[in-house]
């Protein structure tokens, strides 16, 4: 089975939030449920200073530390390693969010439950559904989309040209890698 | 970039009336050990008990929204028992029903039996250790993530169950309140683990990383300073420690039972009551997350 992963390359991001707004609307998500997160984050010694936007969601840990702590199993490991959750069962407790280092879990003020990113562009890649994910939506092409146990994805040879790296080490051994 | 603290006052006053009611019920059980005569103290604390921890969860219940809407998925608390809430939620029950069976008991003016009394005590170490350890498990929070919290949150537990026993006693059963001299000495102890605690808390999580330092330094010189300074540490732990000194070790004993004497203990103890919550909100809100103030970005 597909073990499915994302590639964002900050230094294509130009900062637009287009990704954003067109997770939301494909998601049919309220204007303050925002499942991608955006932190500037400052490099390098004045004079020679830059500000990198780096665009922060759900990384589907495979170590995920939302999951081990849902007291209702609300959230879960899915077979395909996508972490979901399941809205039925969630009482909306936010553990999850306090567990997430990532900080990347959204309340949903009017279910009073939690969410986050769903992958939802793997419909796109398996059945082809048409739609307009952060995937599609992006202007420059910094996000890539696949099958991280295949070598011959495009995903998979992206990270190993550009050394990309999850944002923070093997934290919680995220799917989501990084170009910086 | 400002960070929005995921639980707010609600959770703090749970925190606070969970650990109350379990420490109310060990004092109960101390009394009934030591000062077997103290029986109107024993019932105040067998009252308080179980009212401090159902208020407690009927507001975790109004914080939980989703559950709030759906109260039948309530039920599903039981299942991942990897989460420290869920233990919660078998500490909690089982306490409860323990302290409303000791209720019963006092009111049909029957006595408790020790072994309900040591179960009763068991569950109520672990209601107040486990509220240290709800946090403790997450790693996004230096502040939390460290193994001080669930023996603080214990002692601070402990601490204000006991204050608020002797603050009833105060007002209804001056007579017993003169007589219990082993609870008041023990209780006195408290505020002074607490302090030491507190103090190991700060540093070593100023230490340990870059969000750590920011989380105390909000706490120590930032915008919690005024509470943490004056709420928690001078009248919660200082004050308390420093009446109770003088009323234990170096008044006369005349004036120790005097009315005056008893309602500056009210004082001291309506203190520890307040530094019992502050320490739990400004835990919690004065957490922050290891990804945002730095980044391992």
């Amino acid at each position: 089975m597909a073990r499915y992963g994302m590639l964002i390359n900050t230094k294509k991001c130009i900062g637009c939030y287009a990704c954003r707004v067109a997770c939301q609307r494909q998601n049919d998500l309220l204007p303050t449920q925002d499942f991608i997160r955006y932190e500037e984050h400052e490099t390098g010694t004045y004079p020679n200073v830059a500000i990198e936007t780096v665009p922060l969601q759900c990384m589907h840990c495979e170590d995920a530390p939302c999951a081990a702590v849902c007291p209702t199993g609300a959230a879960y490991i899915g077979a395909d390693g996508i972490v979901g959750v399941d809205e039925g069962r969630c009482i909306g407790c936010k553990y999850c969010m306090a567990a997430c280092p990532y900080q990347v879990r959204v309340h949903n003020e009017k279910t009073g439950t939690v969410d986050k990113c769903r992958f939802c562009t793997v419909s796109a890649e398996t059945s082809g559904t048409k739609m307009c994910s952060c995937v599609e939506a992006c202007l420059t092409g910094a996000r890539i989309f696949g099958d991280l146990d295949d070598p011959a994805s495009d995903i998979s040879k992206e990270i190993a040209a550009t050394n990309a790296q999850p944002i923070a080490g093997d934290l919680t051994k995220s799917k989501v890698f990084y170009v910086r | 970039m400002s960070f929005e603290p995921i639980w707010g006052a609600i959770i703090a006053w749970y925190l606070f009336l969970a650990g109350l009611g379990g420490g109310a019920f060990i004092t109960s059980a101390f009394l009934g050990w030591r000062h077997p005569e103290a029986v109107s103290m024993r019932k105040v604390g067998h009252l308080i008990a179980p009212i401090a921890v159902i208020v407690g969860l009927v507001l975790l219940m109004f914080d939980a929204e989703g559950g709030l809407h759906n109260p039948l998925r309530f039920a599903l608390l039981l299942t991942n028992f990897g989460s420290v809430m869920t233990w919660g939620v078998v500490f909690l029950g089982g306490f409860t029903v323990v302290a409303l069976v000791v209720v019963v008991l006092d009111f049909l003016k029957k006595s408790v039996p020790v072994w309900l009394d040591i179960v009763g005590v068991v569950f109520a170490v672990c209601v107040g250790a486990y509220t240290g350890a709800l946090l403790g498990v997450c790693k996004t929070f230096p502040l939390w993530n460290n193994a001080l919290l669930p023996i603080l949150f214990l002692v601070s537990a402990v601490s204000a169950g006991a204050a608020s026993v002797l603050l009833v006693a105060v007002i209804r059963h001056a007579d017993e309140f003169n007589r219990v001299g082993v609870l008041k000495k023990f209780h006195f102890c408290l505020p002074i683990i607490e302090l030491v605690l507190v103090a190991a808390l700060m540093f070593i999580t100023s230490s340990n990383s870059v969000a750590g330092w920011n989380s105390v330094m909000s706490l120590l010189v930032g915008s919690y300073a005024p509470l943490f300074w004056i709420g928690l540490v001078l009248i919660g732990l200082v004050l308390p420690t420093a009446l109770e000194t003088w009323l234990l070790f170096f008044s006369p004993k005349e004036f120790e039972e005097s009315r005056k004497a008893h309602w500056i203990s009210f004082g001291s103890d309506a203190g520890v009551l307040v530094g019992g919550f502050l320490l739990r909100f400004l835990v919690v809100m004065a957490a922050l997350p290891v990804t945002i103030t730095v980044p391992m970005l």
